[in-house]
């Protein structure tokens, strides 16, 4: 081969690595994250199923917060077992709020982008949205709310989410906590079909560590939410924050 | 009423998946140990969330009642149940299964609706097992 020849040879050749480049990077890029838009619901598979996630553990409260919401919930226990369940913010129609509309029981749907992830609960119509590659703000830049404020990012398959600004009278499980409030997420999928969603929850004022409690979910491909306006609950609470249930006139 | 069952059976594996004791709402206001059947004329049924509601002209039932609010689930588990708003109308001849409130007053849970037209309606409350039904 003379030496034009081979010049010839070359710029032949280099489109072809050029297109196997492009190619090795779409398929790099197709493995990226996993696709979690669609509908939702709590799940729990068999006993001993793999795609179930720890039993929930009790909170790791300081010694006396944790005998409190003991205590609290004997009471809310003896109040049920007296059939007069103590009043809570359902009753008087407020949302859950964060995290608990992550815990169901009604379904939820993702609706993801590549720059948020929505997550819309249905019970109350709740919505939280996070947005992605953006920083988390200061704490004193964030006014709390029923959501927070939440941002993540892919780690490979994972989705990273940090929290904060969640209100003081928004509570999970009925615990208290502070405005230090922290709430780190890891949800990844563990079968096609099965997402898992890791929160640890971070309160060093409250908790004597961190405290992990993991979700599974199922999708339910042909599922569409529902609406829930919360129009009017005739539960009431009456002077002793019992429940009620106000009856029509005749 | 096939797919009514199908839907049933849907809605209360979904409640089922989720431990009762952090639900959304707590049915200890209703007596777990008896049930009341109760046969009536529909003179309401509010559409609504976080419950529906019944309200019905009481004909034959225990003594002293001649009227019943008859609470029912989320209409979101209603309708995924496969319930429609439609399905039960004023003026409905029915027979309501349903657990009394614990304080006596005219109210209950409505476990089942029994239409004249021989459907029957089951709202899907959660852990509807643990409700005693007498003999009825």
């Amino acid at each position: 081969m003379n030496a034009r020849a081979g010049r010839l040879a070359r710029v032949a050749r280099a489109p072809i690595s050029v297109l196997v480049g492009v190619l090795m990077l779409g398929s790099a890029l197709a493995q990226g994250p996993p696709d979690l838009t669609g509908t939702w619901e709590r799940y729990r598979g068999p006993a001993g199923d793999a795609t179930n996630p720890p039993p929930e553990s009790a909170p790791p409260l300081k010694a006396a917060l944790l005998k409190e919401w003991q205590a609290r919930r004997a009471a809310e226990r003896e109040a049920d077992a007296r059939g007069e369940p103590l009043a809570k913010g359902y009753t008087h129609c407020i949302p859950e709020g964060y995290p608990t509309m992550m815990s169901g029981p009604f379904p939820f749907e993702i609706v993801q982008s590549r720059s948020q992830i929505n997550v819309a609960q249905e019970a109350y119509s709740q919505v939280r949205r996070i947005y992605l590659g953006k920083p988390q703000k200061k704490l004193d830049d964030v006014e709390p709310g029923f959501y927070g404020r939440s941002v993540g990012n892919w780690e490979g398959a994972t989705l990273v989410v940090d929290t904060i600004g969640i209100k003081d009278n928004v509570l999970f499980r009925d615990v208290p906590h502070t405005p230090q409030l922290r709430v780190r997420e890891r949800l990844h999928l563990v079968t096609p079909d099965i997402l898992w969603d890791e929160l640890m929850l971070e309160d060093p004022a409250v908790l004597e560590k961190p405290w992990t409690v993991t979700f599974a979910y199922r999708r339910t491909p042909n599922y569409e939410i529902i609406e829930y306006v919360c129009e009017d609950n005739r539960e009431y609470a009456d002077e002793k924050g019992v429940t009620r249930l106000r009856l029509k006139d005749k | 009423m096939k797919r009514m069952i199908g839907w049933v059976a849907v809605g209360m594996l979904t409640a089922g998946t989720v431990g009762t004791a952090w639900a959304h709402h707590s049915f200890a206001i209703f007596d777990h140990s008896r049930t009341y059947m109760l046969k009536g004329k529909v003179k309401s049924f509010q559409w609504t969330n976080p419950h529906g509601y019944i309200d019905l002209e009481v004909k034959d039932g225990p003594p002293g009642i001649d009227h019943y609010t008859l609470e029912l689930t989320s209409i979101n588990m209603l309708q995924r149940a496969g319930w429609k708003s439609s399905d039960v109308r004023p003026g409905d001849e029915v027979t309501a299964i349903v657990a009394p409130l614990q304080t006596g007053d005219n109210g209950g849970l409505l476990l089942e609706l029994r239409m004249q037209d021989g459907r029957k309606l089951v709202p899907p409350v959660p852990a509807a097992d643990t409700f005693k039904r007498s003999q009825q």
